[in-house]
């Protein structure tokens, strides 16, 4: 093609010859997007409040724990019980910051324009995946690393609790993941974002609601082996149970008692099943998604 | 140069069949993909980059089969939809950013291109602000950019005028005009209305209920396209019968007359007729040939 000659005015249309990468490239940006989208980051001011207001809130055991350790030489909290304490935290986060990860591409249809580049459906789909992983991730990470730099720096009598927070970031990839999937997945359902944030919300307190009350139930009727059961209706305590308490042999969040012997098991074999079932239903959702 | 090509494209769907056994070749340049809504234009855009999977037949974008190399293709493609398609949350230039690293482009070149192009489609001091404010003129601008922001070999533009006024679309014909031969970037352009292809494609493709009805270059439409809409403010029926007595052909078309140009001298006929007949004139113009027109005519051609 001839490139026009003899014009002043315009440096007119430049061609580009530099590198193409390839789609791993391209889903690590949509991965990046994303995650920067779930903070609201080159967002509105607006869309930053509820995101930073949460981690705020997520950060304050740590901050109250630090103080205790300083003023009254007491130990703080349990870094393995962090997530369960503070699951109503983690679960409004998901809830609140999931449909936002996915909903916009979908009501505003997006999508077509994503799979018009060399991205397959699996990228995109991974890239979501990711970044939410990567957001609860450092939501629950960042408080337990906070508290144990502060436990570090106080140095109480008495060995530094360096297996039990390593143990707890081990758990905090097992909850990222899972809440991940569980989130994305329900949200991806729905283009509106409210229903999505609403349908989160929902399941997480149905869980927690029929887990709780089945034990009370079972307790109360002396079957306390069933009782323990009940426990792993709630997502939060299935992570507990396979990841702190099954792998590393940490002890249960407050006062629960998970089933002995192959409650970890089945608390492991829980997860993977509802990380498996959470991504066969969000590559369907897609499949179907893009054929229209 | 064979852009791209279509052999015996096949495309059914449970209720419909879309394509029907279509064989197209497109050379580079601007070209027109002229059908009515439901045609079949989407489905062999989604065809051509390789989203869908025909039922029948092949297809090749420059040189690659759809079938098998589709992320190739994607590459160095560029895709404008007909529907919207841009978050409001974002700003065009976060947005034309994101998207040229979609496609492939390393941070930086992906900063300059969009800087680049958003410049070309005529976006100024607005790309920094939310595209939820935009207007249709403006969006469609962001949907063109993206579309060309890793500088594609060939970009697919679906109905890029749909909802823009008159200045509009004239700006975004000159825009296609210069993409085509400007930037030398192939461009396979779909609307509905072949008057406004005329103006800056090459070769026109009709395609009706996924059957090809023509392929031509656009001096063979033109010659078919001889004819002047005129309207005249009262007296319409005076002005047809006038000019049927003096050998024209005329055709009522609403408020206005469509009058077959058979030779130069009609124009001077028309002149005087309107003139004595002491019509006050409204409008004298080229036809634009409408889709319909196509089909009225024999497809012999």
């Amino acid at each position: 093609m001839s490139e026009p000659t003899g014009v002043i005015h315009d440096i007119g249309y430049r061609h580009y010859d530099g590198a193409r990468l390839g789609r791993g490239h391209a889903t690590a940006a949509l991965a990046v997007h994303s995650l920067r989208g779930i903070f609201g980051l080159g967002r509105t001011a607006r869309s930053k409040i509820i995101p930073f207001v949460l981690v705020g809130v997520m950060l304050l055991p740590a901050v109250v724990s630090i103080a205790i350790m300083a003023l009254i030489k007491q130990e703080g909290m349990r870094y393995t019980e962090y997530a369960v304490i503070m699951q109503a935290v983690l679960a409004i986060f998901l809830a609140s910051q999931s449909p936002y990860a996915v909903a916009p591409d979908l009501r505003f249809r997006v999508l077509p324009l994503y799979l018009s580049r060399p991205v397959t459906l699996w990228d995109y789909v991974g890239a979501k995946l990711a970044a939410m992983t990567a957001a609860m991730f450092l939501l629950l990470a960042v408080p337990l690393t906070v508290l144990f730099v502060g436990e570090v720096v106080i140095d109480l009598p008495g060995d530094t609790h360096t297996v039990e927070y390593l143990t707890s970031m081990a758990g905090a990839a097992g909850y990222a993941l899972l809440l991940a999937c569980l989130g994305i997945a329900v949200a991806s359902f729905t283009p509106r974002r409210g229903l999505g944030v609403a349908s989160v919300i929902a399941l997480y307190l149905l869980a927690s609601a029929v887990s709780t009350v089945l034990f009370g139930v079972l307790e109360s009727m002396g079957d306390d082996a069933a009782a323990a059961w009940a426990w792993l209706i709630n997502p939060f305590f299935v992570v507990d149970a396979a990841v702190h308490v099954g792998i590393f042999g940490a002890t249960p969040a407050s006062n629960v008692i998970y089933p002995p012997g192959a409650g970890s098991l089945v608390a492991g074999v829980i997860m993977i099943a509802l990380i498996g079932l959470s991504v066969t239903a969000l590559i369907a959702r897609y499949r179907k998604a893009a054929s229209r | 140069m064979t852009i791209l090509a279509t052999e015996g494209l096949t495309r059914r769907f449970p209720r419909v069949t879309a394509l029907d056994q279509l064989t197209v070749t497109v050379g580079p340049g601007v070209t027109g993909l002229v059908g009515a809504n439901g045609a079949g234009k989407s489905t062999l855009i989604k065809i051509l980059l390789g989203l869908l999977e025909p039922s029948a037949g092949r297809a090749q974008v420059l040189g690659m089969d759809t079938a098998t190399k589709g992320a190739e293709i994607r590459r160095i493609v560029g895709y404008m939809p007909e529907h919207d398609c841009l978050p409001p949350d974002l700003s065009a230039t976060e947005f034309t950013v994101h998207m040229a690293q979609m496609s492939g482009l390393p941070r930086t070149a992906a900063r300059e291109r969009a800087a680049d192009v958003l410049r070309h489609v005529g976006l100024y001091e607005e790309r920094y602000r939310a595209m939820g404010g935009y207007s249709t003129g403006m969006k469609q601008r962001v949907k063109l950019a993206q579309a060309l922001v890793h500088d594609p070999r060939l970009v697919l533009l679906d109905e890029p005028t749909n909802g823009l006024d008159p200045q509009g679309r004239d700006e975004m014909l000159a825009l296609i005009r210069r993409i085509g031969s400007e930037f030398g970037i192939s461009v396979l352009v779909t609307s509905h209305l072949l008057g406004e292809l005329e103006r800056v494609c090459d070769h026109v493709i009709v395609i009706d209920g996924g059957k090809l009805l023509r392929s031509s270059a656009i001096g063979e439409f033109t010659q078919q396209t001889q004819t002047v809409t005129v309207e005249v403010e009262e007296g319409q029926d005076a002005l047809a019968a006038r000019l049927g007595e003096l050998g024209e052909t005329v055709t009522p078309h609403g408020r206005m007359l469509l009058v077959h140009v058979r030779a130069p001298e009609t124009f001077d006929v028309l002149r005087d007729a309107v003139c004595e007949l002491d019509l006050c004139l409204v409008r004298l113009e080229q036809g634009r040939q409408r889709i319909e027109d196509v089909f009225r005519e024999p497809v012999n051609v």
